[in-house]
């Protein structure tokens, strides 16, 4: 029989800590505690209501960390590190754990750029959504995860690769914020800040709500959101053995009065096609990636591209490329044995050779910023009879030019900075190593699964918009055609963004709780 | 293209009910199989020797095993400093990995694997034999085949093995050395003094509402006067 979980000061309970079937009564439930879930669950906290948060993945402690990929992936990432689109061509990195993908990312903080919600109002009927309301929930947010640009004495090699390159060709580039406090450039953010020196999520904002009493509970996956008529009733969850990450058989039911989705991309679109909640058959369609291919330069100084700061160097000189074009920015990846070795092209001799020169290597990325043009509709989750979730997504031509462009502008800015040798991500890699060898990129295959691709950047598939026959929530974040159900994550981008998504998702999210807080009845 | 009337081995689970349409949309490796027509047919006709030492772990049996092994031992050949994939114990290793995914990819995985060692994959390549019976030349070229197809699910295909493969070996710390990686930072770095942890406010959270009433908040929410130093309320509205 289901218990009524007893009121009391907030906590993060783990799945081992849930021995019986819970029911719970707050005002607010949370799905999901990553960059949207947590920030709205501080501020609805803060705003006097009663939270309770859902997060499927581990509470996983900085102590936690072994700094092994082995480890870290199948601990901390959705699918267990194994995420991509349905034909494999897309890898697709996200987390899955107490704080989200926060919990893992790279640190790299942008503010929305201003054209960017430009066009969402003027292509997507986005209402009121301007900078000047945005700005001060991003001043707030920018104090408290002490987001702050990085010393310039704390660039990496491998990000003083794109800094020199870019500068050396004129380009525009900028030292990146960091979302950090007492960072000591590790560089093992993707596998859990090992000295909790990153603001994410469970460093900051949920600590936040804990103390306003929300209760988060870990290894909990919301399987269904049940709904009458217009109203959000129910959110049923399973609880997880933090161990093995299988069903304890144990259930939690969380009956509330406002219901947050924020399960990321991908995911609040699968749990709401779970639900069978699709009022406008629009959910997980313009679903956005913005699909990254790397060139990795040789060079005969140490990189060692694993250790620093991951990201702290970025070029915006392609991201507005005129119209008709998809713009691209240039940032690097950090580069562990595992990652590198599923990654670079090819098999067998040439790829061992390479990989034995890791120390050497730098991988810089270009993200392509789809789904600006009118032609560009995504990709579209779906959810599999077996109850898989699957990702299809068709790279269009535009965005397999600026995948081209992009590889072009890496390998130069390599070869700018000093690499002997600049590699693309062909699975027959394209080997440059003077400029005339960048024209090759011309004649390489740009077709899917001959060019390893990869996002860390899932967005979009529950668009905002003002029509409910184009877009699944409003300009407020609320679902279309219901009264107490919102979505705050990625997820409600109708475009992808073209910078990461992490500070735009905390300043949506501290902004559409003020929305909420008021409409709790 | 290649067109087959027969019809291939279902790996739909229970309560799917698509046809063939929807099952070349549907499961990837399926796909890749449906490609092929009814290769099942001929697998069973023809045995993998397994390698001596290998038996069935969670996912895949000792033959599949013995193919991957194969396959490792052609994405990763023999080169100065590299351990052998069977050295770092990559059956095993494989198999754990295989058997974090879904039930119905496991399934998919199985039949991949199954499906590139025999003869009948080989037939787009022209060598019409299992996998692990060709020289490594041959090995090579079949694996080339499959990254270099036409057809968009055998590549996929040759992904998902050496995407195995690869996150298998070089997951393992014995092949840190070769690839020059001195492995993560552990003791004097770590334990370093700790950073100041983010502000955290010291005093008792407000005392909370019995009913929710929300505070008075507009599109720029008002600051209830609870918020204190550390939630960034000061710094905005
Ligand atoms: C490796 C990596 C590096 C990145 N680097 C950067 C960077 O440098 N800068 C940047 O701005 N962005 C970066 N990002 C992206 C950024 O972290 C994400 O865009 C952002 O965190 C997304 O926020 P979200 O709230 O939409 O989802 P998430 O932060 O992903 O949170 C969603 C949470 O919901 C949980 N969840 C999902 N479904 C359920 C369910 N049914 N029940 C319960 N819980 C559920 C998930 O487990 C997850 O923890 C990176 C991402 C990755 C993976
Ligand atoms: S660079 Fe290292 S110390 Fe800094 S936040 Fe990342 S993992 Fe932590």
């Amino acid at each position: 029989m289901a218990i009524e979980a007893p009121a009391g000061s907030g906590r993060i309970l783990t799945g081992a800590e849930v021995r019986r079937d819970v029911e719970e009564r707050p005002d607010v439930c949370v799905v999901g505690s990553g960059a949207g879930g947590a920030v709205a669950a501080a501020r609805l906290a803060e705003l006097g209501a009663q939270v309770v948060v859902l997060e499927e993945g581990p509470w996983h402690r900085p102590s936690d960390s072994t700094l092994r990929e082995e480890d870290a992936y199948p601990r901390l990432y959705q699918e267990r590190g194994q995420r991509a689109t349905a034909d494999l061509a897309i890898a697709i990195l996200q987390g899955r754990a107490v704080g989200g993908s926060t919990t893992v990312n790279w640190t790299t903080s942008f503010r929305t750029p201003d054209r960017v919600l430009a066009h969402w109002a003027r292509v997507h009927g986005v209402e009121g959504l301007t900078p000047e309301v945005l700005a001060p929930h991003f001043a707030a947010v920018e104090e408290r995860l002490s987001i702050h640009e990085q010393p310039a004495d704390e660039v990496n090699a491998n990000n003083q690769a794109l800094w020199d390159g870019a500068g050396a060709l004129g380009w525009q580039r900028a030292r990146t914020r960091r979302n950090v406090q007492g960072c000591a450039n590790l560089g093992y953010c993707g596998m859990g800040c090992p000295i909790g020196a990153r603001t994410s999520m469970d460093q900051s904002y949920l600590p936040d709500a804990v103390l306003r009493g929300a209760r988060v509970y870990a290894d909990a996956r919301a399987t269904r959101l049940e709904y009458k008529d217009r109203r959000g009733v129910a959110i049923h969850a399973e609880v997880l053995d933090p161990a093995t990450g299988r069903p304890t058989g144990r259930k939690l039911v969380v009956r509330p009065r406002a219901v947050v989705l924020a399960g990321g991309a991908i995911n609040t679109p699968a749990l709401l096609l779970r639900s069978r909640l699709d009022i406008s058959g629009r959910v997980g369609k313009r679903t956005f990636l913005h699909p990254v291919t790397a060139v990795t330069g040789l060079y005969r100084k140490a990189i060692e591209p694993w250790s620093g700061a991951p990201q702290s160097v970025t070029c915006h000189q392609f991201a507005d490329r005129g119209p008709g074009k998809v713009g691209f920015f240039v940032e690097t990846a950090p580069l562990h044995p595992m990652l590198a070795g599923m990654s670079l092209g090819g098999f067998g001799e040439a790829h061992e050779e390479l990989a034995s020169r890791l120390p050497n290597l730098s991988a810089l990325i270009a993200l392509t910023i789809d789904g600006f043009l009118p032609e560009e509709r995504g990709g579209e989750v779906t959810v599999d009879g077996d109850g898989r979730v699957r990702v299809a997504y068709e790279v269009g031509d535009a965005v397999w030019e600026a995948l081209r462009e992009g590889s072009k502008a890496m390998a130069r800015i390599h070869l700018a900075a000093g690499a002997e040798a600049a590699f693309s991500s062909h699975e027959e890699t394209v080997e440059m190593r003077g400029e005339a060898d960048v024209a090759r990129l011309d004649r390489a295959p740009w077709e899917r699964l001959r060019v390893e691709l990869f996002s860390a950047h899932a967005m979009g598939g529950c668009a905002m918009g003002r029509d409910p026959d184009r877009s699944v929530v409003d300009s407020r974040l609320k679902m279309h055609g219901m009264d107490n159900i919102w979505v705050v994550d990625g997820s409600v981008f109708p475009t992808s963004l073209g910078v990461n998504p992490q500070l735009t998702i905390f300043g949506l999210a501290r902004w559409a709780a003020g929305q909420i807080a008021p409409q709790i009845r | 293209m290649f067109r087959r009337r027969r019809r291939p081995v279902r790996v739909l689970l229970p309560g799917e009910k698509e046809g063939r349409r929807g099952f070349l949309k549907k499961g990837l490796l399926g796909a890749a199989l449906l490609a092929a027509g009814g290769g099942s047919a001929w697998l069973a006709t023809r045995k993998t020797r397994v390698r001596p030492g290998l038996r069935r772990l969670q996912v895949f049996d000792a033959a599949q095993l013995t193919v991957l092994l194969a396959v490792a031992d052609r994405v990763i050949p023999d080169h100065p400093g590299f351990p052998r994939p069977a050295d770092v114990d990559l059956p095993a290793r494989v198999d754990a990995v295989a058997a974090m995914a879904h039930p119905a990819t496991r399934v998919e995985l199985r039949r991949l694997v199954t499906l590139f060692e025999s003869g009948f994959g080989g037939l787009f390549d022209l060598s019409p034999r299992l996998f692990t019976d060709c020289d490594g030349a041959a090995q090579d070229r079949r694996l080339r085949g499959w990254m270099n197809s036409r057809i968009a699910v055998r590549r996929t295909g040759f992904k998902a093995l050496k995407r195995l493969v690869a996150a298998a070996y070089y997951g393992s710390p014995a092949t840190w050395k070769a690839v020059g990686y001195p492995g993560p930072p552990v003791g004097a770095e770590l334990a370093a003094p700790r950073p100041p942890a983010p502000a955290v406010r010291e005093e008792p959270p407000p005392p909370r509402p019995r009913r929710f009433r929300p505070a008075p908040v507009g599109i720029e929410p008002a600051l209830p006067a609870a918020a204190g130093p550390g939630t960034g309320a000061a710094s905005g509205d």
